[in-house]
C-alpha cells in the first residue's frame, strides 16, 4: 500500500528537473555576474514567507531561488488545521501564498519532492530522484513533526542520522505507518482522517491537552463530535498555566462538552480488524487499566524540528537546528534555519562550553515569520549590495567578516517567550512568560519584603529602588471559579514578565499588549480586571444627572447649565434650547432635556414642600 | 425637525456653515441690534459697532436638519472680530507690519514673484491651499499656479485629511468621492461600523444618522478613546472597540479573516462586481482572530461578534476618518476597510456602502479641481495628456505651457528655502505652522523662505512669518459652492458686504495674473469662475459640466458626477465601478507588525484630533469668546492609572516630548482614553501645538504625514514660584507674537 502512493511524485518529478536544472547549474562558470543562487527546503508557512519576501530580488533577476517542499500542496497555513479538521473553515481559507505568482515571478518552486542529502563541501542538495542541486545560500525551513508517544500498538520510528527518508510521501513514517484510527494532526492528510470522523459522527480520543489538543477537542466539540482528553498532568496546557488557570479551563471545556480525563498515562491500544484484515483502533488503555473507546485516536502530544538533514550534513543540531541571531548555522555560513526548525541561540565564544543551549523553537508561527522577514531583508541587503559593488560575497566570505553584518540593517529582535493563545470559541486563555511564582512566595532578591509589601506606598513600581539587587517580583491573582475566570500577573519591577488569563478576553487582550511590549502594569492591577467587568464605561459610567454630564453633544451643554437656566426661567425644552442652544443641533438629546428638567422640577418642588 | 430658532419671519439669506465637511444649512440675517444670542462675547464686536452683524438660524437640510453645533451658532462671530486684518500689511525693517494700499502691496508680490521666477525659475515659487476655499478658488488657484506661476509646486492642507482615503478610493473604485451615497441613505441602516471619527464632536448634527442603527444597537466606534461617539454606543446603542493606536489594519483585517472564515461574504458580489478576492483571501489568512487581539488589544470574541454583525445587518454601513486614515499605513488602512466593505457586499447598494467623512468644509471639493501637485480640475490627472489638452483649452493656452506634477505637501514644506526649492510661497486658506507636522520644521521652512504672503483673516500663526497679508472675505461676505462631505455641490451666499479693506481671494488672482502679465484670463466673478470650472471639469470623474449657480440656486441636490444633459448622481457605483471593467479593485494589502515602545517610565502613544469648540489649527474658533472660553487651552488626556503612575494631577502642568519637540500643556485625567494612550487637541498654537511632536513620516501612497501614533514621553512640570505661569493663552493681539 505505501509503495504506489510515494512513487508518484518521486515518478513525476524527473520529468520537470532537468528543464529546471540548467538555471541552476551554472556552477561551472565562475559566477561573477551570475546571480546568486538560493536553495529553501521547506515550502509551509514560513518557507512561503520568505520566498514572497524574497520575489523583489528574483524580480531583478539578482537571484534564482530554489523550493523544494515534501507535500504535495501549495504551502497553507498550519495554525488553522484545527479548524479545517472539524469542517469549520474551507481549504482555500488555509492559502497563505500565491504560488503561480512565485512561479511566474521566476522561483522555480517544486512540491512532493524531498532533499536527501546535503554535500556542504559541494554546495549542493540532492533530491529524492538523485538530482543535485547547486547554492550560494541554503536555507531550511523543513518545520516540524508530530511527535508519537510510546504505545504499545504503534511502532515508532529509530530516526537515524545514517538513514534519512528518501520520499515526500513518507517523510515522517517511513516504513512505520500508523495505524488504521490512529493519527496525528499536523498535515492537510490528518485533518482529512479527522474531518472523516467528525462528518460521520464518531467518537474521538484526543492523546494530549496541549494548546493544538485542547483546540482541537473543543472545536470538535462544538463541531458536534464526542470528544475525550486524555492527559497525563493534573491540568491541561501544563506547560503554560498554572493549577488554578488549568482548573478553570478544564471546568471550561467540560461545560463545552469534552470529557476531560486527567493524571492518564496512556500504554496501549486496542485494536479491532477491519473486513480487509488490517488492525483498526478501538480503545486507549490506561497504565491504571482504564479504557477509553472511540473511533479515532488522535495523537497530540507536541512537535519536534525536522533536524535529520541537517544532522546528517554534520551541522551543529540540538532541539532544533542551531543557528545563531543572524539565522546562520553554527557549523556552516552558507547555510540558514528559520521556523519550527531553527533553535536560535548565540554561538558560543570558541573554546566555552559545550553545555545545551537554552531556548529552543516555540512552535509559534509569529516568530517563524519574523524570521523569514529579517533573513530576506538581509539576504536582498547583501545581494543588491554585491551587485552594485560588482563583487561577489558568497556567504561564506561574507562570514569571515564578523562585523559585515552591521552594514545590512537591524538585528533580528529577540523574541523572549511568546504569548500562547487557545484558538477556541468561548473559552478565552491566554499566557505568556514565567508564571510559577505564587503571591507569597519570598522575593530571593529582597527577603526582606515580606509578604505582598513589593509595591512603594505611592503606586509607583521603582525598576531600580536604591540597593536593589534584582528587580522586585510581584504576583496578583484572581480567581473566580464559577464564572469560569484566573487572572495571575507576575511582575518584575512594575514590568509584567508572565501572566495567566482565563475567561476574561478583553483581560486577556491588554495583558498580552502589556507582556509584548515590556510595559509597566498599573499599580491599581484591578484596573486590569475590571476591562471585562459589566460596568465596563471607563468613562465615570457615573451619575448621568451629576451636573458636569454633558447633555447636548453638539453644543457642549451640561445638566448643570440646563437646570442653572431652568432656575432662571426656562422650564421647557423650546426655552432650555434658545438659552443654551441646547438640543439645537442633532436634536438627539431633546429627550434628556426633558429629564433633566422634570428633575429640577421634582427637586425644586420638594424642596419647597419640605 | 426644524430646530425652534429657525426662524422664518426675517427675510436672510440662506447659506451653509463656514467650518466642516457636515456643511450645514443656516440663514444669515443682518442686524443692527444687539442679539442675545451673541452676547457671549464680552465685547465682541463693538470696535466694528458700524458694521452690522448677523444673527445665524439653523435650516432645514437633509444633512443637519435645522439644527447647528456650538461653533455654527456663533460662526458670525467672527465677522466683527476686533483682530480682523483690515487693510493689506506689510513687514517692515523692523520685524513689525505696517497698513499698506492694495496696489503698493499687489506690487511687491507681483515684483517678488517674477523676480524669483526670473531668477531661480518657475518652480521657485510655490503654493500651498486649503480644504476650506470654495470650489472656485481652489480651482482658480490651481490655475493660477499653471498658468500666471508657470509653477508645479501646488499642493494643500488636504494631503493631511484626505489623501490617504482619496487614494484608496481612486485605487479601489476608480474615484474619490468621500461618501458616495446621500448622508441620509444611513438613516435607515441598522448597522453602521465608524472607525477612527469622533463624529459626536466634529460633526454633531451628523449624529441623527446615527440614530437608526442606534436604535437597532448596531452603532459599533472604533477608537482608542471613549470618545463622545464611541458614548453614543452606550445603553444597548451598540459596541465600543477600544484598539491599541496605529493597530487599525491590523483590526480589519482580522475582520475580513473571519468574514471570510466564518463564510459570511457575498461571493455572488464579489464574482459579478470585483476582482482580485483571491490575493485578499491569502493575505488575510495570516490574520486569524487569536493573532489580531495579540496586537491590537481588541479580544477575539469581540472581533467575531463585531464580524457577524457586519454580515448580518440588512443595511450596513462603514466609515473611516482621520483616525485610522492618518497613518503611514493610511492608504493600506482605508484600503483594508474598502476590502471589507466588499468582500460583504455593501458597496454600490441601496440599502449599504462604504465612505469616508471628510473633515473640511470643502474637503470634497478642494480635492478636485487642482489643488493637489499631481491634478487637474474635474480629478484629472496633469501627466494625462488628454487631461492637458482638455484643461489647456478652456484656459486658452497650450498643453506644453502647463507644468507636470509637482511635490505632495510633506515634500513641498520640507523644500521651503531649501536650494532648489521653493523660496517664494503663497499661502491659502492655511495655517502651516500649527496644522502641518513636525512644525519646528515647518516654522523653520517658514523662515528660510525669500518671501511669504499669507492671504487671511486674522493674523494667523502662519500669517506671523509672512512678508504681505492680504485680507480676504469671509463665508458669509462671498458667493461661491462648496462640495459636502457626500458629493453634492451647494451654494455659499454673500449675506453682508465684506469690510472695505478686505478683498476675494479671485480677485486678488485676477490682479496678481494682470500684474504678472499672464495669458490666461482669471475672472473675479465666481459665477463666472464657476462656469469655467465646470467647461474645465467636463468629461473628467468629477464633472461639474451640467451645473451652473442658476441650476443650484433652485435648490436641486445636485450630486456629482453631473455632466450636461444629466440629473446628477446621487448614489455611484449603484451600476459599475469606475474602473474600464466596471468592477471594483481589491487590492490585498500587508500589515508591517512594528514593535511598539515599552511602556514604561511615562512612555506613552500620542494621538491627536479636534474638539467640539474648535475647528482645524483654532485660527478662526479661538477668536470667537464662547467657544475660547469653554476651551482655552489644550489638555492631554491621560488615563487615571497613567497619570497616578506619573504623578500628574487633573488640571496640573504636564510637559509632552520626544525627538521633535516639546509641549506644555495641562493634564485632563480621564478613564475614557486607553492606559498606553495620550490625546491632545491639535487647535493650539505656540508650546501647545500637538504637531511639535509629530513627524515627517509619510505614507508612500498617498504623501499623508504619520499623526495618530506618536511615542512620546511625559512627565509632570513643577514650577518654581516666579518661573512664570504657562497657563491658558490669552488671544493674540495682532502685535503679539506668540513666538517671542
Amino acid at each position: 500500500m505505501p509503495e504506489p502512493i510515494p512513487a508518484a511524485p518521486v515518478g513525476s518529478v524527473p520529468a520537470a528537473v532537468p528543464a529546471a536544472v540548467p538555471a541552476a547549474v551554472p556552477a561551472a562558470v565562475p559566477a561573477s555576474p551570475a546571480p546568486s543562487r538560493i536553495v529553501l527546503v521547506g515550502y509551509g508557512p514560513v518557507g512561503a514567507r520568505l520566498v514572497e519576501e524574497l520575489l523583489p530580488v528574483v524580480r531583478a533577476g539578482l537571484a534564482t531561488l530554489t523550493v523544494v517542499g515534501a507535500e504535495s500542496a501549495d504551502a497553507y497555513n498550519r495554525v488553522l488545521i484545527a479548524d479545517y479538521a472539524v469542517g469549520r473553515s474551507d481549504r482555500d481559507t488555509l492559502e497563505v501564498t500565491d504560488t503561480d505568482a512565485a512561479r511566474a515571478a521566476g522561483v522555480d518552486i517544486r512540491t512532493g519532492e524531498i532533499v536527501t542529502r546535503i554535500n556542504r563541501v559541494r554546495r549542493t542538495v540532492t533530491l529524492g530522484d538523485g538530482t543535485d542541486l547547486g547554492y550560494d545560500r541554503l536555507v531550511l525551513a523543513t518545520g516540524a513533526r508530530a511527535n508519537v508517544p510510546t504505545l504499545d500498538g504503534v511502532t515508532r520510528l529509530r530516526r537515524t542520522l545514517m538513514r534519512p527518508p528518501t520520499d515526500a510521501g513518507a517523510l515522517d513514517t517511513a516504513d512505520a505507518p500508523l495505524p488504521r484510527g490512529v493519527t496525528a494532526l499536523r498535515d492537510l492528510d490528518d485533518a482529512a482522517t479527522v474531518l472523516e470522523t467528525v462528518r460521520s459522527g464518531g467518537r474521538i480520543v484526543v492523546l494530549g491537552a496541549g494548546v493544538l489538543g485542547m483546540e482541537f477537542a473543543l472545536a470538535a466539540a462544538q463541531a458536534g463530535s464526542d470528544v475525550c482528553v486524555v492527559y497525563h498532568a493534573d491540568i491541561p496546557l501544563n506547560r503554560n498555566l498554572d493549577r488554578g488557570g488549568g482548573t478553570v479551563l478544564a471546568r471550561s471545556a467540560r461545560r463545552a462538552g469534552v470529557t476531560m480525563v486527567s493524571h492518564a498515562r496512556a500504554e496501549s491500544i486496542l485494536f479491532t480488524v477491519d473486513a480487509d484484515g488490517h488492525d483498526r483502533f478501538d480503545a486507549l488503555i490506561c497504565a491504571d487499566g482504564k479504557q477509553i473507546p472511540g473511533d479515532l485516536l488522535v495523537l497530540s502530544c507536541g512537535i519536534g524540528a525536522r533536524t535529520e538533514l541537517a544532522g546528517l550534513a554534520g551541522l551543529s543540531v540540538s532541539t532544533g537546528i542551531l543557528v545563531d541571531e543572524s539565522l546562520r548555522s553554527w557549523t556552516d555560513p552558507a547555510v540558514f534555519a528559520i521556523g519550527d526548525c531553527a533553535h536560535v541561540a548565540p554561538r558560543p565564544a570558541p573554546g566555552a562550553s559545550t553545555a545545551t543551549p537554552a531556548g529552543g523553537p516555540t512552535g509559534l508561527i509569529g516568530p517563524g515569520w519574523r524570521q523569514a522577514d529579517w533573513l530576506a531583508a538581509r539576504f536582498a541587503a547583501e545581494i543588491e549590495h554585491d551587485a552594485r559593488a560588482g563583487a561577489v560575497t558568497s556567504p561564506a566570505t561574507a562570514a569571515a567578516d564578523v562585523a559585515a553584518p552591521a552594514d545590512f540593517g537591524p538585528a533580528l529582535a529577540v523574541q523572549a517567550h511568546g504569548v500562547v493563545m487557545l484558538k477556541a470559541e468561548g473559552i478565552d486563555v491566554v499566557a505568556a512568560g514565567d508564571t510559577s511564582a505564587d503571591p507569597w512566595d519570598i522575593d530571593p532578591a529582597h527577603p526582606d519584603d515580606g509578604h505582598g509589601a513589593a509595591e512603594p506606598v505611592h503606586g509607583r513600581d521603582c525598576a531600580a529602588a536604591p540597593g536593589a539587587t534584582a528587580p522586585r517580583l510581584g504576583v496578583s491573582q484572581w480567581s473566580d471559579p464559577e464564572h469560569g475566570r484566573y487572572v495571575k500577573m507576575v511582575t518584575r519591577g512594575g514590568i509584567l514578565t508572565g501572566f495567566i488569563c482565563v475567561g476574561m478576553p478583553r483581560t486577556g487582550a491588554e495583558l498580552a499588549l502589556l507582556f509584548e511590549r515590556g510595559s509597566e502594569l498599573p499599580a491599581d492591577r484591578s484596573l486590569l480586571l475590571r476591562y471585562d467587568g459589566p460596568d465596563v464605561d471607563p468613562a465615570g459610567g457615573g451619575d448621568a444627572f451629576a451636573p458636569d454630564a454633558t447633555v447636548c453633544w453638539c453644543n457642549g451643554v451640561t445638566v448643570g447649565a440646563i437646570t442653572a437656566s431652568a432656575a432662571a426661567g426656562n422650564t421647557d425644552v423650546a426655552c432650555i434650547g434658545s438659552a443654551t442652544r441646547a438640543g439645537t443641533g442633532c436634536g438627539g438629546c431633546r429627550g434628556r432635556i426633558g429629564e433633566v428638567l422634570e428633575r429640577f422640577a421634582l427637586t425644586n418642588s420638594t424642596e419647597i414642600v419640605g | 425637525m426644524t430646530a425652534p430658532l429657525a426662524s422664518a419671519a426675517r427675510p436672510g439669506v440662506d447659506t451653509h456653515c463656514p467650518y466642516c465637511a457636515l456643511q450645514c444649512a443656516m440663514t444669515l440675517t443682518p442686524t443692527y441690534a444687539e442679539i442675545g444670542m451673541q452676547s457671549g462675547g464680552a465685547g465682541a464686536g463693538t470696535d466694528t459697532a458700524a458694521r452690522p452683524g448677523l444673527t445665524v438660524a439653523g435650516r432645514a437640510f437633509p444633512t443637519n436638519r435645522g439644527g447647528l453645533c456650538k461653533k455654527g451658532w456663533t460662526s458670525a462671530e467672527l465677522l466683527t472680530s476686533p483682530e480682523r486684518i483690515l487693510t493689506p500689511m506689510l513687514r517692515q525693517p523692523d520685524g513689525g507690519f505696517a497698513p499698506a494700499s492694495w496696489a503698493e502691496a499687489l506690487d511687491l508680490v507681483a515684483e517678488r514673484l517674477a523676480g524669483s521666477r526670473a531668477r531661480h525659475g518657475a518652480d521657485s515659487v510655490g503654493v500651498f491651499g486649503g480644504g476650506g476655499l470654495t470650489n472656485e478658488k481652489a480651482y482658480q488657484l490651481g490655475k493660477f499656479t499653471r498658468v500666471a506661476l508657470g509653477s508645479s509646486r501646488i499642493d494643500y492642507n488636504g494631503r493631511f485629511c484626505m489623501s490617504s482615503a482619496a487614494a484608496a478610493g481612486n485605487r479601489a473604485f476608480g474615484v474619490d468621492r468621500g461618501l458616495p451615497f446621500p448622508v441620509e441613505d444611513l438613516d435607515a441602516a441598522d448597522t453602521i461600523l465608524i472607525l477612527g471619527s469622533n463624529v459626536a464632536q466634529t460633526m454633531p448634527p451628523f449624529i441623527g444618522h446615527l440614530e437608526g442603527a442606534r436604535s437597532a444597537g448596531g452603532l459599533i466606534v472604533v477608537d482608542p478613546r471613549r470618545s463622545a461617539t464611541a458614548r453614543l454606543t452606550e445603553d444597548g446603542g451598540g459596541m465600543h472597540v477600544q484598539p491599541t493606536p496605529g493597530s487599525d489594519l491590523v483590526l480589519l483585517l482580522g475582520l475580513t479573516n473571519i468574514v471570510i472564515t466564518e463564510r459570511l461574504i457575498d461571493t455572488d458580489y464579489l464574482e459579478r462586481r470585483t476582482v482580485g478576492f483571491e490575493a485578499l483571501r491569502r493575505s488575510v489568512s495570516r490574520w486569524w482572530p487569536e493573532r489580531v487581539q495579540q496586537l491590537t488589544g481588541v479580544p477575539v470574541p469581540q472581533l467575531r461578534e463585531l464580524a457577524r454583525r457586519l454580515a448580518a445587518g440588512s443595511g450596513t454601513y462603514i466609515l473611516t476618518g482621520r483616525g485610522v486614515e492618518q497613518h503611514v499605513d493610511g492608504t493600506d488602512t482605508a484600503t483594508a476597510a474598502i476590502n471589507l466593505a466588499l468582500v460583504l457586499g455593501l458597496v454600490g447598494t441601496r440599502h449599504s456602502g462604504y465612505g469616508t467623512l471628510t473633515g473640511q468644509g470643502n474637503g470634497q471639493g478642494g480635492r478636485e479641481h487642482g489643488q493637489k501637485c499631481d491634478q487637474l480640475p474635474g480629478y484629472r490627472k496633469i501627466t494625462d495628456p488628454a487631461a492637458r489638452a482638455h484643461v489647456a483649452g478652456v484656459w486658452g493656452v497650450t498643453p506644453e505651457s502647463l507644468p507636470g506634477a509637482g511635490v505632495p505637501a510633506i515634500e513641498l514644506l520640507d523644500s521651503l528655502g531649501v536650494s532648489g526649492g521653493v523660496r517664494c510661497l503663497l499661502v491659502h486658506g492655511s495655517n502651516v505652522v500649527v496644522s502641518a507636522p513636525d512644525s519646528n520644521r515647518v516654522r523653520a521652512g517658514l523662515e528660510a523662505l525669500d518671501f511669504l504672503v499669507v492671504c487671511d483673516f486674522f493674523f494667523s500663526e502662519t500669517a506671523r512669518f509672512a512678508d504681505v497679508v492680504l485680507p480676504v472675505t469671509q463665508w458669509a461676505e462671498e458667493d461661491g459652492t462648496m462640495t459636502s462631505l457626500e458629493g453634492r455641490v451647494i451654494r455659499r451666499r454673500t449675506a453682508i458686504g465684506a469690510p472695505d479693506g478686505v478683498r476675494s481671494e479671485l480677485w486678488i488672482f485676477q490682479e496678481l495674473a494682470r500684474r504678472l502679465g499672464s495669458a490666461g484670463t482669471f475672472s473675479a466673478d465666481p459665477a463666472e469662475v464657476f462656469d469655467e470650472l465646470c467647461l474645465a471639469s467636463a468629461g473628467g470623474l468629477a464633472d461639474y459640466s451640467g451645473l451652473s449657480y442658476g441650476l443650484l440656486d433652485t435648490g436641486e441636490a445636485a450630486y456629482w458626477p453631473y455632466p450636461v444633459g444629466s440629473t446628477g448622481t446621487p448614489r455611484l457605483f449603484l451600476d459599475r465601478f469606475a474602473h474600464a471593467d466596471g468592477r471594483a479593485r481589491i487590492v490585498a494589502v500587508h500589515a508591517r507588525v512594528t514593535d511598539a515602545p515599552a511602556q514604561r517610565d511615562g512612555t506613552v502613544t500620542l494621538i491627536t484630533g479636534r474638539l467640539l469648540e474648535h475647528y482645524q489649527s483654532g485660527a478662526q474658533t479661538r477668536r470667537v469668546p464662547e467657544l475660547h472660553q469653554a476651551q482655552p487651552q489644550a489638555r492631554l488626556q491621560v488615563h487615571p492609572a497613567t497619570a497616578a503612575r506619573l504623578g500628574l494631577v487633573d488640571g496640573g502642568e504636564v510637559e509632552v516630548g520626544n525627538m521633535q519637540g516639546t509641549v506644555t500643556c495641562v493634564a485632563e485625567v480621564t478613564g475614557g482614553i486607553r492606559p498606553d494612550t495620550v490625546f491632545l487637541p491639535f487647535h493650539f498654537p505656540g508650546a501647545q501645538r500637538a504637531n511639535l511632536l509629530t513627524l515627517g513620516a509619510t505614507d508612500p501612497v498617498s504623501g499623508m504625514p504619520e499623526f495618530k501614533r506618536t511615542t512620546v514621553r511625559v512627565r509632570a512640570l513643577v514650577r518654581t514660584p516666579g518661573s512664570g505661569p504657562a497657563g491658558p493663552v490669552s488671544v493674540p493681539s495682532i502685535r503679539t507674537d506668540a513666538h517671542a
